[in-house]
């Protein structure tokens, strides 16, 4: 009876407490939503205003409504930088995907020297942006690079990889699949852990080869890793910019001008801020719709 | 333990030298312009002197690739924290002066010591808007011919004597142009999958479009911007992307897409350049190139150059002291041009060009002869949307169309001339 009393009285405090606590916990992420409201939510909704005006840097910008977007619609550069991007997705998207789980299936087995391998592999991903840029543009050299050393050495004709309008961007896609294909291996290999042993042991017991165990072992147990890969890779090439800007700033021509690159242009090098910020959101909403659809694919597929 | 005695030691130390410091601080300088090669490190020596002479000042030089630099330039000046002395082009100006972040010459008084008199008179000219001057004016540099001396000899052409007009320059391009049975273009059997050595190392990128902005000067009419049209003779325009198409693909004596065409006349592969005067400092580290300049060809009736230049200039600010001693270091580094002049550059402050130091240098006398004759871009508000030198701007896409593409020169044209007026038309 006593004790019942006291947790009777204990209730009002208590109640009390666990509010303190939720106020507490919230407290904690203060810091981290400041920041947040600061440098990604403001800038996010800066950028949905400025791409509602006429701005070029010098002076105030000047509401104009959605005639930037309008503009953007009639504007033949966007679309072929909307094609180029979605080119250089196609070209450099598979190869991330598929060569990350390659090689982390490779550096997966227990054979010498794979952790050297792995350290390799995934090396390139710690370079900086502008250093691959340069180190590219010398191997891809029409006259001196070491890739047309050895095309000349087998007697193949060269090719000029950066200047050429059909192999640019190409070009560029297999640099960015050096640069960051190890960062897809790590995810891969971070999956292959969770994929139990006991599942392979005991298929191997009932005779099935490598082939049939990747195929309904690993690959369904992967499909959530996959899944992730996937996503980020299609956000990653969606937005490329550094390598380009680096190595062909979009030309020759138009081959290698993507939508990042475009807004880059439309915003920093010729000050229309307004149209730059534009291009920024129509680049979020072709992102946008690739992952919805990339995503319901992947939806169809956990269901089936 | 002793080591945080150490560290504590020292660190009261730094604070007791800094203040000392400080209490006879010097007036700090910011000091930017785009000289990102061996030019900028000539630019810093030049201020490391200036400082080691003006004890109470003390310039800062920052150095960034032009078209970031002016990104930097248009924030921090809304910010209130732009340099106090800024470095750009002739026709950069319009669209600073247009938002009211230069300050005219006018404003200084008696403290500008400078006058028209002591530069080439195009450079005071070029440094001034609507009559009203805005610039000390540094240097100047445009388009001329590196030839391979050594090249030259072997293919029994006189070094001595340069190709000046368009026909000789095509005739030794092509007998510099040497196929791996030492064929030449237009001989019986020229294998151009198999050329050894070029004759002419032609740019693709904007420079392109400059040597086509000189061509177009050179017929006469030459090249304008008037309110929201640009004027220029299409037929002009024409003739002048055609010479540069046939010198790629009809004579072919020119590499189709090269990467880096100073790399390849400094390693021998080609025999000419087309580029300004800011490779000389490369030329002369180059180990056995046996190199000489001469001025830009005479293709059409009279002689045009395309050639721009640095121009320094006092951003407006709350601190007159501070825009005072700044044009006071840009008057400095004028007098003293004939180092900058090692740069690469030719100075234009006239006492600077005449002394024994700047006559010294190898290769310059081509690059000052054309002095008269050169063509700066229109300095117009939107310059930076019609003449940007990046891969989407009207000019680059024309200059490729030509360059790779061999696309029919009245369609460049009619491209070009459509894109800069939608430009100059955009509000």
């Amino acid at each position: 009876m006593a004790n019942l009393v006291r947790s009777a009285a204990a209730a009002g405090p208590l109640a009390r407490t666990v509010d303190h606590a939720a106020v507490t916990r919230y407290l904690f992420l203060v810091p981290y939503l400041i920041v947040f409201a600061l440098f990604r939510f403001g800038p996010i909704a800066g950028g949905w205003l400025i791409s509602l005006t006429r701005w070029s840097l010098i002076g105030s910008p000047r509401w104009v409504g959605a005639a930037n977007y309008r503009a953007l619609w009639h504007d033949p550069l966007f679309w072929v930088s909307v094609k180029n991007t979605l080119a250089f997705t196609a070209v450099a998207g598979p190869m991330l995907v598929l060569g990350g789980l390659a090689l982390a299936l490779l550096v997966d087995q227990p054979l010498r020297g794979r952790h050297l391998a792995r350290v390799m592999i995934f090396a390139p991903y710690a370079v900086m942006s502008a250093v691959v840029g340069v180190l590219w543009n010398w191997l891809y050299d029409t006259n001196f690079g070491i890739l047309n050393y050895y095309l000349r050495l087998v007697g193949l004709p060269v090719v000029a990889w950066l200047t050429n309008e059909r192999v640019a961007l190409a070009a560029i896609a297999l640099t960015t699949v050096w640069w960051t294909v190890g960062y897809n291996m790590v995810i891969f290999l971070a999956g292959l852990q969770e994929v139990p042993v006991e599942l392979h042991e005991a298929a191997i017991v009932d005779g099935a080869t490598f082939w049939q165990r990747f195929r309904s072992i690993t690959l369904p147990l992967l499909t959530p890793t996959t899944y992730a890969v996937v996503i980020l890779t299609l956000i990653n090439t969606g937005q490329v910019f550094d390598q380009i800007y680096v190595m062909t700033a979009g030309g020759p021509g138009t081959a290698t001008l993507t939508l990042v690159q475009y807004m880059y242009y439309q915003a920093f090098q010729t000050y229309n801020l307004g149209y730059g910020a534009a291009i920024a959101y129509a680049t979020f909403v072709v992102l946008l719709v690739v992952t919805l659809i990339v995503q319901r694919l992947f939806r169809r597929e956990v269901a089936a | 333990m002793r080591k945080v005695i150490g560290f504590v030691l020292c660190l009261v130390l730094g604070v007791l030298l800094a203040t000392q410091v400080h209490a006879a601080a010097p007036m700090e300088l910011a000091f930017w312009g785009g000289w990102t090669g061996p030019d900028g490190d000539v630019m810093r020596a030049m201020v490391h002197q200036y400082n080691a002479r003006n004890p109470d000042v003390h310039v800062t030089l920052t150095t960034l690739q032009w078209t970031p630099l002016f990104d930097k330039f248009l924030t921090s000046m809304r910010a209130g924290e732009g340099p106090d002395l800024m470095a750009m082009h002739p026709q950069d100006t319009a669209q600073f002066i247009d938002g009211g972040l230069l300050e005219p010459l006018t404003a200084f008084g008696a403290n500008v010591q400078v006058k028209a008199g002591d530069f080439d008179k195009n450079a005071w000219g070029y440094s001034s808007y609507k009559d009203t001057q805005y610039a000390v004016p540094l240097d100047f540099h445009m388009h001329g011919l590196y030839y391979n001396v050594d090249l030259f000899k072997q293919a029994g052409l006189d070094s001595t004597h340069p190709p000046t007009t368009g026909d000789a320059f095509i005739e030794a391009a092509r007998r510099l142009t040497i196929d791996a049975a030492g064929r030449h273009p237009g001989d019986a059997g020229f294998d151009a999958k198999n050329v050894k050595q070029y004759g002419v190392a032609f740019p693709n990128n904007h420079h392109a479009f400059y040597i086509w902005y000189a061509l177009v000067h050179q017929q006469g009419a030459g090249f304008s911007i008037g309110g929201t049209q640009v004027n220029f003779d299409d037929a002009q325009g024409i003739a002048a992307w055609k010479w540069e198409e046939d010198l790629i693909f009809k004579h072919q004596v020119v590499p189709v897409g090269e990467s880096n065409p100073a790399q390849d006349f400094l390693t021998g592969r080609t025999a000419i350049l087309i580029d300004g005067p800011w490779q000389m400092p490369a030329m002369q580290k180059q180990q056995g190139l046996n190199w000489a300049t001469a001025p830009f060809p005479t293709v059409f009736g009279r002689p045009a150059v395309w050639g721009s230049g640095h121009i320094l200039t006092v951003p407006k600010q709350r601190d007159r002291a501070k825009q005072v001693a700044a044009l006071d270091l840009a008057q400095w580094i004028v007098r003293n041009s004939d180092f900058w002049a090692t740069s690469g550059n030719i100075p234009v402050f006239r006492l600077a060009s005449e002394t024994d130091r700047f006559r010294r240098l190898q290769g310059r006398a081509a690059f000052v002869s054309m002095l008269p004759y050169e063509v700066i871009l229109p300095n117009i508000v939107k310059s930076a949307q019609v003449f940007s030198a990046a891969a989407p701007s009207p000019i680059v896409q024309a200059a490729q169309a030509a360059t790779l593409r061999n696309e029919d020169p009245a369609t460049i044209v009619r491209t070009l001339r459509q894109r800069i007026d939608s430009v100059l038309a955009a509000p």
